[in-house]
């Protein structure tokens, strides 16, 4: 018996150690997506908070597990017997009942202030109108993700309706992300920025995301979509400074000019076309 | 009787072997590639190498599968194309098929080509009329997308239009896929079936080095 308490005494300390450890070096480790922008920040935390909870509770089930293996254990010559009678144990149960109570309670009231406060429209289809010029941070920026077997281009409505099939967007402005498909579903993910959306055809996706860190970044397809899917993705998009993103749409802006009286005129989602395929 | 085991162990092992083969075979045939064809010319220190295709609008006999798609269309002869690594591609393209029209208007663009530009006949040109366009040439990984003009409904039979660009490849080896982005595969779910899901017809692999 005096074996048997020692061996608790073990566990528990073993765990508490455990449970310490993982969550300190879990809150200085790197978190996907990371913080390149606002989104990827709050998801980074919320992954983060699930882990740092989720960690004591998936180490006490190894400590259990490990103590019902090692101490429980009968040894080979031993006589099978039958165990105790359980009895109910009413400060356990409470214990138990409460603490679990208030772990699910918490998530699902952050989770749910998280989703109504954070991405407000995320994922909701809009018909609002082409957005103005940004004047300021907090004034978004529209870009029109456009997919196609196997290509995103993107629209800038703000600067003419020019696009492009790279992407560019200027740091610490706020972007809205249209995303929208011509012709089967396809899936646009940022990863590094949070974003991700399904690109439906004649449907507008939005999100919101600020990118908060320059750099170049890689887009890919994230909805199987046919022969060429997984070569879907382009390691070269960038988050660049204001200037440096004025100068490049401006250099967009005279590449288009030979095809932009072809465009049609900017909208969140265009009918498939043409209507007869092959000759 | 321990000799016949092994003939047994040996014998599955033959016919396993033999299945496996067959079955990466099957699933991942060498295709035919054809090398472009070097010239003595060079640009800025660049080898200029030639390739020239041609889009039909039926492959016939002469398309990839040992003519199991005679009515789709493609390019010939191959899809599977490769150049030096570092060079320039003088591209000449005899397009026979008929026009069809961009889904993006977009890649009515040329782009990515010496001075984004092309020929059409003769014709230097930055952009097509996207409802003109039979098919496009299109590097996504490169940045090169060239778009086709697609031959007049009324225009006399046999009837072509050459298109000539040229574009550099980079100076390291790799693979890139190229495609076709107009919806040409008539007869199949919004243009976009047959022809244009299968390597060897409306796309392919462009091997450099």
């Amino acid at each position: 018996m005096r074996n048997r308490s020692t061996a608790i005494r073990i566990v528990v300390i073993a765990w508490i150690v455990a449970a310490v450890g993982g969550d300190v070096a879990l809150a200085f480790g790197p978190i996907p997506p990371g913080q390149a922008s606002d989104l990827a920040s709050s998801e980074s935390l919320t992954i983060l908070l699930l882990a740092e909870i989720a960690w004591p509770v998936f180490s006490a089930v190894l400590a259990a597990l490990f103590f019902t293996i090692v101490v429980n254990r009968l040894a080979p010559s031993s006589e099978e017997v039958s165990g105790a009678a359980l009895r109910g144990n009413t400060r356990v149960q409470t214990i138990w009942i409460v603490t679990t109570l208030v772990v699910v309670l918490s998530l699902a009231v952050y989770g749910t202030v998280a989703l109504a406060v954070d991405q407000p429209g995320d994922g909701i289809s809009t018909d609002s109108a082409a957005l103005p010029m940004p004047g300021s941070a907090s004034q978004p920026l529209e870009v029109q993700v456009i997919a196609q077997q196997w290509w995103f281009t993107y629209r800038y409505p703000s600067y003419g309706g020019v696009e492009t099939a790279q992407l560019v967007l200027p740091v610490n402005q706020k972007i809205e992300f249209h995303v929208t498909s011509l012709d089967v579903i396809h899936s646009f993910w940022f990863y590094a920025l949070g974003v991700k959306a399904d690109a439906v055809p004649l449907n507008d996706n939005v999100v919101t995301a600020t990118p908060t860190q320059t750099g170049t970044y890689r887009v890919q397809c994230s909805e199987l979509c046919g022969l060429w899917h997984g070569n879907m993705s382009d390691d070269t998009a960038r988050v660049v400074s204001s200037s440096d993103f004025t100068t490049w749409i401006q250099q967009q802006q005279t590449l288009d000019a030979p095809i932009m009286k072809y465009l049609p005129p900017y909208s969140h989602t265009y009918e498939p076309s043409p209507t007869v395929y092959g000759s | 009787m321990r000799s016949r085991i092994w003939y047994l162990v040996a014998g599955v092992v033959v016919a396993g072997v033999a299945v496996g083969f067959f079955v990466t075979q099957y699933l991942n045939p060498v295709p035919p590639q054809i090398a472009a064809t070097t010239t003595s010319t060079t640009v800025q220190g660049r080898p200029v190498v030639d390739f020239s295709l041609t889009t039909v609008a039926a492959v016939g006999t002469a398309g990839q599968g040992n003519g199991q798609h005679t009515n789709w269309v493609g390019y010939l002869p191959t899809t599977y194309l490769k150049v030096p690594a570092g060079a320039m591609v003088h591209m000449t393209i005899d397009q026979q098929d008929g026009q069809t029209g961009l889904r993006n208007e977009y890649l009515g663009l040329v782009r990515g080509t010496v001075n984004n530009q092309m020929t059409v006949d003769g014709k230097v040109m930055s952009a097509l009329d996207p409802s003109l366009a039979a098919h496009t040439f299109t590097i996504p990984d490169l940045g090169v997308s060239v778009p086709l003009e697609g031959v007049a409904d009324n225009a006399p039979a046999n009837a072509q239009i050459v298109v000539e660009f040229n574009f550099v490849v980079p100076d390291k080896p790799g693979l890139y896929r190229w495609q076709c982005f107009v919806p040409c595969a008539a007869g199949t779910l919004y243009g976009n079936g047959g022809p244009m899901q299968s390597l060897g017809y409306m796309a392919g692999e462009l091997q450099v080095g």
